[in-house]
């Protein structure tokens, strides 16, 4: 403007000189002293008309001049502006994070996207390069910078490349990043404009998927997948079987891919099986197989496989999965055990005969010793010494009833699992079994008896009776000869179970020795004569026919206390 | 007092107790015995024919049977006694006698009509006095 100005005045002077000079000639030629000061007036007038004049044509045409480059700048003005707009919609809209780099003088700037994308506010941004490459995940960085420095070097315009980039709560985002380079005349690289995506949920799949896929390639099940319609009139062809497959069949993905599962099958596989199979296909229907197959060498095998029938968006059938696994040895297992269980059952149905006949062979000769001594209580035996002899026959032959009786017992609890119950007033069967009791064994205890707070239980009526029974003279014989044998028995509800706790004060048992075998068959604690080790092995069997559990605590000289277990159901 | 009773038992202890312990209770006057089930089935064969052609017989007032014999058992002296080929005889009172303690055997005993009691061996004064009781009642 001011050149312009400057141009215009010194037009303006050299008309206004030029004028002047031709004004003063004339004058000299034409004036006369005496009309001089008119003239000279005149001349005057007619200078500044004709300057002015100028002066105001040049301005016009400098003013038109003016308003076409006014009119221009402001096109060019507009233009920029909304060039300037639209990258700014642009880069708004785009979801990626734009980057500019001066690469002389290493300034970066980046747009809103590193505040949205990443969460960094303004002044949390650097303005070198270096700050972008800190923020690159430690793992991805030097093969990054490598990548990207090659890149300028190289001159080559278009650059790519994925890494990890930190956010502002110092996670990462899978990025990928594209970039180009802008070269001055001389070719050197000056400037650099990227834009970074977050591909992080793209990137996380792909893990997930590669994961996922590892338990195909990994598992020891053979994954067959095939079409999911009939080949012709074989099954529907596979399209992708696991590295399983081949080690369960001996067959290589590329030998069966595009072939019908129909292979497999062999002499002694059922046909049945493989109607079952096409009816499932034809019905569409989830299914699980076992069956005889045949592996490329012809070797047997039991295979055990699902058909899974898998549907596409639109609820069309696409494919089918099937997931099998070999199993020859459960098969060959199973048909073992079967065997076992079959032979365990014979011969436990033979045992049980043949403790059957035992017992009743026993006990006919047995009643008849019975008998036949009942007869001879009523004779009178002068002979001292005879009468000695059948007392002990006698006494040995009672021992050996009720041992018998016992066993048939144990063996008749043993046999029935299951039993009747009835509700027993527990008060009322320690009475009756108190009166038997105290009369085989001679002794009457002091028993304190306290069942108030579960006086009737529903359970077997004889059980109870012979398990209170059996309790009651354990307490009897093995009684402390120091103090007076005291019994506490009670019974309550607790936690939704009902127990029994028979407590005595007398001799006690060793638990530490005898733990395991108190309550075994035939097990003897204590040097009793009339004592036959069966008492405890026969409650035990009761209560447990009656599904309940018995507990022992004792102490040495201290006493015995037997907890019984019902659970309320 | 009865006038005659009948024991089926495979055992000649047993039978010889049975008689020894019945004759010292009083309970019968003549006692009479079979091997097993099928001597006694013979034996009431003869007596049905007899009765079915209303000849006056000597009937047994009480049977003492055992389960377990060889030939023919109790059980099926019983299925067969129960038939109709031995309706004039089988309204007889049986008490089954055994060493069988499975509780079982005591229902089986009990589904039929002639079965009057299931007592178990041996056989003593005290339970025969309970029979005579439950025999009197029965008549």
């Amino acid at each position: 403007m001011k050149n312009k100005s400057n141009q215009i005045t010194a037009i303006y002077l050299l008309i206004a000189i030029f004028a002047a000079i031709i004004f003063h000639k004339i004058s000299l030629i034409y004036s006369k002293t005496t009309t001089y000061p008119i003239v000279n007036f005149i001349k005057d007038v007619t200078l500044v008309l004709i300057t002015g004049l100028t002066y105001r044509f040049i301005l016009v045409k400098n003013d038109n001049r003016n308003l076409s480059f006014f009119e221009k700048l402001k096109r060019t003005n507009d233009k920029i502006r909304e060039s300037n707009e639209k990258y700014d919609i642009v880069a708004k809209a785009t979801s990626d994070t734009i980057w500019d780099w001066q690469i002389q003088q290493d300034q970066l700037i980046w747009n809103k996207g590193i505040k949205s994308m990443f969460g960094y506010d303004e002044n949390q941004i650097g303005n070198s390069s270096k700050w972008w490459f800190d923020n690159i995940h430690p793992e991805d960085s030097i093969k990054m910078s490598i990548k990207l420095y090659s890149f300028i070097e190289q001159k080559t315009e278009n650059w790519q490349d994925e890494y990890r980039f930190k956010c502002s709560d110092n996670s990462y985002k899978y990025v990928l990043d594209r970039g180009f380079l802008l070269k001055d005349e001389n070719g050197k690289p000056t400037r650099m404009i990227g834009a970074i995506q977050d591909i992080t949920k793209r990137k996380e799949e792909e893990l997930r998927l590669k994961l996922l896929e590892t338990v195909i390639l990994q598992t020891k099940d053979s994954i067959v997948i095939s079409e999911a319609d009939f080949n012709k009139n074989k099954l529907p062809k596979i399209i992708y079987v696991n590295p399983a497959f081949s080690t369960i069949t001996g067959y290589k993905a590329s030998e069966v891919i595009g072939e019908s599962p129909d292979l497999l099958k062999g002499i002694n596989t059922d046909p049945i099986n493989i109607q079952k199979i096409v009816d499932t296909i034809k019905n569409r229907e989830e299914s699980v197989f076992e069956m005889i197959c045949y592996k490329k060498n012809n070797e047997e095998f039991w295979l055990s496989f699902s058909m899974i029938p898998i549907y596409n968006a639109d609820k069309e059938l696409s494919h089918w999965i099937s997931i099998q696994r070999d199993i020859t040895n459960d098969k060959k297992q199973e048909k073992e055990k079967e065997q076992l269980i079959n032979e365990l059952t014979i011969t436990n149905k033979d045992l049980k005969q043949f403790s059957y006949i035992t017992s009743h062979n026993l006990r006919a000769p047995l009643s008849n010793l019975t008998g036949l001594l009942n007869l001879v209580e009523d004779i009178e035996i002068e002979d001292l010494e005879l009468k000695e002899i059948i007392h002990g026959f006698s006494q040995s032959t009672h021992l050996l009833n009720d041992t018998i009786n016992d066993l048939t017992r144990v063996m008749l609890i043993k046999d029935k699992p299951s039993i009747q119950r009835e509700e027993v007033v527990l008060k009322d069967v320690f009475k009756k079994i108190y009166k038997i009791t105290t009369a085989t064994e001679g002794q009457k205890p002091l028993v304190v008896l306290d069942t108030e707070q579960a006086p009737v239980l529903y359970i077997n009526k004889p059980y109870i009776e012979s398990i209170l029974q059996n309790l009651l003279s354990n307490s009897i014989k093995y009684r402390s000869t120091d103090k007076e044998l005291k019994i506490s028995i009670k019974s309550f509800h607790s936690n939704n179970s009902t127990y029994i706790v028979f407590e005595d004060n007398g001799i006690g048992i060793d638990l530490k020795r005898n733990k395991d075998k108190i309550f075994g068959l035939y097990q003897k604690f204590h040097n009793q004569p009339n004592s036959k080790g069966l008492g405890l092995y026969l409650v035990k069997s009761q209560v447990e026919a009656m599904e309940g559990s018995i507990n022992v605590t004792s102490t040495v000289n201290i006493g015995t206390t037997f907890t019984i277990t019902f659970k309320n159901k | 007092m009865l006038d005659l009773i009948l024991c089926v038992d495979d055992d000649p202890i047993t039978l010889m107790l049975c008689k020894k312990v019945i004759q010292k209770s009083l309970l019968s006057k003549e006692i009479i015995t079979a091997q097993n089930g099928e001597e006694a089935l013979e034996y009431f064969k003869n007596l049905n024919d007899l009765k079915s052609q209303n000849t006056a017989v000597n009937l047994p007032q009480l049977v003492f049977l055992d389960l377990n014999m060889p030939v023919m058992g109790g059980w099926e002296f019983l299925d067969e006694f129960n038939t109709t080929h031995y309706k004039h005889v089988n309204t007889i009172k049986i008490v089954v006698l055994s060493s069988t303690v499975d509780p079982d055997d005591l229902e089986k005993a009990n589904t039929y009509p002639m079965v009057l009691d299931f007592l178990p061996k041996p056989i003593t004064t005290s339970m025969l006095k309970y029979v005579t009781s439950k025999v009197t009642i029965a008549k």
